[in-house]
């Protein structure tokens, strides 16, 4: 069996940011009354507590937060190895997001705290799906 | 708010499993109620006894009220089924406990059933999406199963504190050397460092032996009012604390060190519930889904300082005979994974004194913790004590 992709489950409040993603532009979801980031979307600010919310570009510069190489293939279903990266964006302390790797697939050379810049790798369709965008983190 | 309103009052009054195995051959209906009946059966009371049940599942299980149907309680009192992993075990046991305590019900059941070996593999891809918005933004990646998302929370701690492959080696070490005298533990031979450093990689930093084992089994717990249960066949075991606490997410959580568990916000509110602090703690089942949680959670529960698990490990404090001994029946480790509700039942063993060979001599007071908060966004815990 070789490893197939799941394809991302996007639902109605995640629409806008994967539509973003296929534009190449990161974007979360911002509290309009605090300022406060968040992510994914939450329709409440847990800072403030507003309902008044917007999606706004970010810089799109974090710090590796930390990072997994998958060594075990779950009967197949994973390439080996393979690199999963948690990102720290540079916007807030606790603004996380899981993503790709660009580098080595074994993860060689990654390291907690490395500076990286947002990438986007496009994932084509086919006959029976329309092309989507994923998180491909470089370093900066 | 009156903080120690639950201290003492309800009791655990008996214990029930099901055989571990990697296949049950029976669905987690019939797994259920054989470990219901079995927790009946220890505690001297029947079915008709029972006005209350409570379970944690994600949508891998039996549903809670199909257990009480079978079981025959028409005035079901109180009813749980509460959509979690083992970040919720201990919740379940706790929110049941309100329930007697307040005299909502009188006597309570709370069981975990699995086929989480032959039938639903939490580690496996083939299972449905868990039921959360967040699991699109994961998936695509190749990032989907808890050894996944437990390495990416682990190395975190790894990094700050500069544990090494052979601290984390000596948790699953001390945990099966504990296994061996528990008959019903899934791995019972010996677990040297060289097997464990040569064990395969499963996902950076976790090795095969860091993982808990996929089992198909049921643990169930009865509960009653103190004053009850001190009428019944075997010795009470109190529940002196109960808590639920927040988590940390893959996402914006407001935790940004993700080195430190939510438990560690957790555990004052739990031991100034039950009047407790951790130097009174005898024997420690701490969740154990992979060997960091162990570490992580010395530390959030306050047995060590910062960065001082790996050591307090290696001094030999958490193996027979040492200070705190963790994961008595060899954990999810060593005896088999149900989840957390066998955490409380080899709590419960403890402190009656049952637990033979593994016996933690004199164990009046025991901590027993759900997950610590990684990945779901909540954790859990009990206090529990002897009653003599
Ligand atoms: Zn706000």
């Amino acid at each position: 069996m070789s490893p197939v992709r799941p394809r991302p489950a996007v639902e109605r409040d995640s629409t806008p940011w994967w539509d973003a993603l296929a534009r190449h532009e990161l974007v979360c979801a911002r509290c309009a009354e605090c300022g406060r980031w968040r992510w994914p979307p939450r329709a409440l600010c847990g800072a403030c507590g507003s309902l008044e919310w917007a999606f706004a570009p970010v810089s799109g510069a974090g710090t590796v937060a930390s990072f997994v190489v998958n060594r075990h293939g779950f009967g197949g279903a994973f390439p080996l190895p393979s690199t999963v990266v948690l990102v720290r964006l540079a916007e807030q302390d606790d603004l996380l997001l899981p993503g790709g790797w660009s580098g080595a697939p074994d993860g060689a050379g990654l390291t907690i705290g490395l500076a990286v810049r947002v990438g986007f790798e496009d994932v084509p369709g086919d006959a029976d799906a329309d092309p989507y965008t994923l998180l491909s983190w470089r370093p900066a | 708010m009156n903080a120690a309103a639950l201290r003492d009052r309800v009791a655990v009054v008996g214990v029930g499993r099901t055989p571990y195995s990697r296949d049950s051959g029976v669905s987690t209906q019939t797994l259920a109620l054989r470990a219901v009946r079995a927790a009946l059966d220890d505690a001297g009371l029947a079915h008709t006894d029972l006005d209350g049940v409570a379970c944690h599942r994600v949508g891998d299980s039996v549903q809670a009220a199909i257990v009480a149907q079978s079981l025959g309680i028409r005035d079901l009192r109180y009813h749980l089924d509460l959509f979690g992993g083992g970040s919720q075990s201990h919740w379940v046991v706790g929110s049941a406990a309100l329930a007697v305590a307040t005299g909502v019900a009188e006597c309570v059941v709370c069981w975990r059933a699995v086929n989480a070996r032959s039938e639903f593999r939490m580690g496996g891809t083939g299972r449905a999406a868990p039921d959360t918005l967040e699991f699109q933004y994961q998936a695509p990646y190749w990032f989907a199963t808890p050894p996944q998302q437990l390495a990416m929370y682990g190395r975190t701690y790894l990094d700050r504190h500069g544990v090494t492959a052979e601290d984390l080696g000596r948790v699953a070490i001390a945990q099966r050397a504990f296994a061996i005298d528990n008959e019903r533990a899934v791995m019972r031979t010996p677990l040297t460092m060289d097997d464990y450093l040569a064990s395969r990689p499963i996902v950076d930093p976790l090795r095969l032996y860091d993982c808990c084992l996929e089992t198909d089994a049921a643990v169930a717990v009865v509960l009653t009012t103190t004053e009850r249960a001190r009428d019944l066949a075997r010795p009470p075991v109190l529940i002196a604390g109960a808590a639920c606490g927040g988590g940390t997410t893959l996402f914006s959580n407001g935790r940004g060190d993700l080195t430190v568990s939510a438990a560690a916000d957790m555990a004052p509110r739990l031991f100034g519930q039950a009047g407790l602090t951790p130097a009174d703690v005898d024997v420690a089942e701490l969740y154990d889904a992979f060997t960091p949680l162990v570490l992580m959670q010395l530390e959030d529960y306050g047995f060590t300082d910062r960065g001082g698990a790996a050591a307090f490990v290696a001094s030999g404090a958490t193996a027979r005979g040492g200070s705190l001994p963790v994961n008595t029946h060899g954990g999810h480790l060593s005896e088999g994974y149900v989840h957390g509700l066998n955490h409380v039942a080899e709590a419960v063993d403890q402190l009656r004194g049952d637990a033979g060979a593994r016996q933690v001599p004199g164990a009046r007071v025991a901590l027993s913790t759900g997950q610590p908060g990684y990945v779901a966004g909540t954790t859990s815990a009990l206090l529990l004590r002897s009653d003599r």
